[in-house]
């Protein structure tokens, strides 16, 4: 029974911890998939994306597309890139925990 | 869903090799999906981008504000595809009015002949005039079909339209330039469409297609009636009839006979039919359409007795010359009739198929055939969703009470 609580302790105790973390580093994807969207990747230079403050008309708008706010479409094409639009991962443009940032970033924002 | 890949080796043969993409779409073979969302309409779909806003809202699917698929009931029942449902799918933004300045004075300059030289569009107006009705179809159309997702816009039927164009004929073009030069296999046109900041290498959208193409090709500078707008390509456009919408390039600057394909990304590697996971220049390009057909009308339901189904077919450069029917999903076929005008072998054809049905659920699928070729069944499995023209996934599940 003792051993029991103990499991259950520790597990409530690492749930705390997750959902702690989790909260703070959900912040900070915000904050760096912005940075990344308007500096590192530039993806401003080329999309609409309102939350973002950026205005470029070379690819989709992001707040009109259908599937931005899917956050493993937006990812499979920051990774791959498709017509203009670079392979920002294939190509070492960003890193894979960029593309997973900016990827997040966008999918959470887009429309709002 | 079934999403078994059970590909043939004919299609192997194709995308390790030349062949057209319309005879290698006859031979495709793979299991069908599922059609239930084939007419999908998006709860938010948002409205109509500005610079189109003259496009009919409720004929249009809006995957983007670069890409606008036209429902599969929009199509009309006259041949010819209202401009305001006409899609829209574009690699660089519509150009402004303030951009392309006096519409006549737009200027295309030709190279690769004898005697080079640069027109405007009043020019042209005066060179020589054809009028021709084509289907435009984006390589990608029926892509939202395809089992493993493929990028892009997920086109299903919508991403079409029979269209006519009145331009300049290539071949008027060419004759006046003193003949293309020695050694020229191609037929290139570049947009001038790509803002100045971007990389002509990986942006420009320049097509190169067969040099035989170029009898058929006309730069035009009307479309149904009305100057073509700017959305689609005016104030001039190249027209190559039966090839894919992208061999159609908008805002034509440069038209150009060369002995190789384009070196362009939009060339060499994007638009390449080629096997999943693989891409690479060696696939054959999106270019000659394949033979193609689908049903308009019924799409979901109708009431027992006599239904009269109907729906478009297509010969791709070839003149759509039959077309079958069948109300239990391809076990037995009847022949349709075509009617409405006849606009020549680059345009569609109006078909109608009149049965009694009773009530129960049908699946009623369209197969056409031109030049010799006929739909295959199931569509060829490639990498970005390209050319499929398969007619068990573009059939339709009807309930009839």
């Amino acid at each position: 029974m003792a051993l029991m609580l103990q499991f259950r302790n520790i597990i409530f105790t690492t749930l705390f911890i997750v959902s702690i973390t989790s909260s703070q580093s959900w912040g900070d994807v915000m904050k760096q998939g912005m940075e990344i969207f308007n500096e590192k990747a530039g993806c401003s230079a080329c999309h609409v994306l309102k939350h973002a403050g950026s205005e470029g008309n070379i690819g989709p708008n992001l707040d009109m597309s259908k599937d931005s706010k899917d956050v493993a479409y937006v990812k499979d094409m920051v990774q791959n890139g498709l017509g203009v639009m670079p392979a920002f991962g294939e190509d070492g443009i960003l890193t894979p925990e960029e593309v997973d940032i900016v990827s997040k970033y966008v999918a959470n924002v887009a429309g709002k | 869903m079934p999403k078994k890949q059970n590909v043939n080796s004919s299609r192997r043969n194709f995308l390790a090799g030349s062949a057209t993409v319309a005879g290698a779409a006859a031979a495709a073979s793979v299991m069908p999906i599922s059609i239930a969302n084939a007419n999908h309409t998006a709860a938010d779909a948002k409205g109509l981008p500005s610079w189109t806003s003259w496009k009919k809202r409720s004929a249009l699917i809006i995957h983007s504000d670069k890409g606008m698929e036209t429902h599969r009931d929009a199509i009309g029942e006259s041949v010819i595809t209202p401009l305001r449902h006409v899609y829209i799918r574009n690699n660089m933004p519509t150009m402004s009015d303030a951009q392309i300045g006096n519409r006549n004075n737009w200027k295309l300059k030709v190279e690769g002949v004898k005697n080079p030289k640069t027109y405007t569009l009043a020019q042209l107006k005066q060179l020589a005039q054809r009028t021709e009705a084509t289907v435009l179809q984006c390589s990608g159309n029926g892509r939202g079909f395809f089992a493993h997702k493929p990028r892009g816009s997920q086109w299903e039927t919508g991403a079409a339209a029979n269209l006519i164009w009145t331009g300049c004929p290539v071949s008027a073009i060419v004759k006046d330039c003193g003949g293309v030069v020695s050694g020229a296999k191609f037929m290139t046109s570049a947009g001038a469409d790509m803002p100045k900041q971007l990389d002509p290498k990986k942006a420009l959208v320049e097509r190169s297609v067969p040099i035989k193409a170029h009898k058929d090709a006309l730069v035009a500078w009307e479309v149904n009636g009305v100057a073509i707008p700017n959305s689609h390509g005016g104030p001039l456009r190249m027209i190559t009839p039966g090839y894919f919408g992208i061999n159609n390039v908008k805002h034509i600057g440069k038209l150009a006979f060369t002995a190789k394909e384009s070196s362009v990304k939009y060339m060499k590697s994007s638009y390449r039919i080629s096997p999943i996971g693989k891409k690479g220049s060696q696939y054959p390009s999106c270019w000659e359409m394949p033979v193609k057909s689908w049903i308009t009308s019924p799409l979901k339901s109708a009431k027992s007795g006599n239904v009269v189904v109907s729906g478009v077919a297509m010969g791709g450069t070839r003149k759509a010359s039959s077309i079958k029917v069948s109300v239990d999903g391809g076990k037995s076929w009847k022949s349709a009739k075509f009617t409405g005008p006849d606009m020549g072998k680059f345009a569609w054809r109006r078909f109608v198929f009149e049965t009694k049905l009773k009530p129960g659920t049908y699946k009623i699928v369209s197969k056409a055939s031109a030049g010799g070729k006929s739909q295959p069944k199931l569509r060829m499995e490639n990498r970005r969703g390209y050319a499929h023209n398969g007619w068990l996934d573009h059939g339709v599940d009807v309930t009839v009470s």
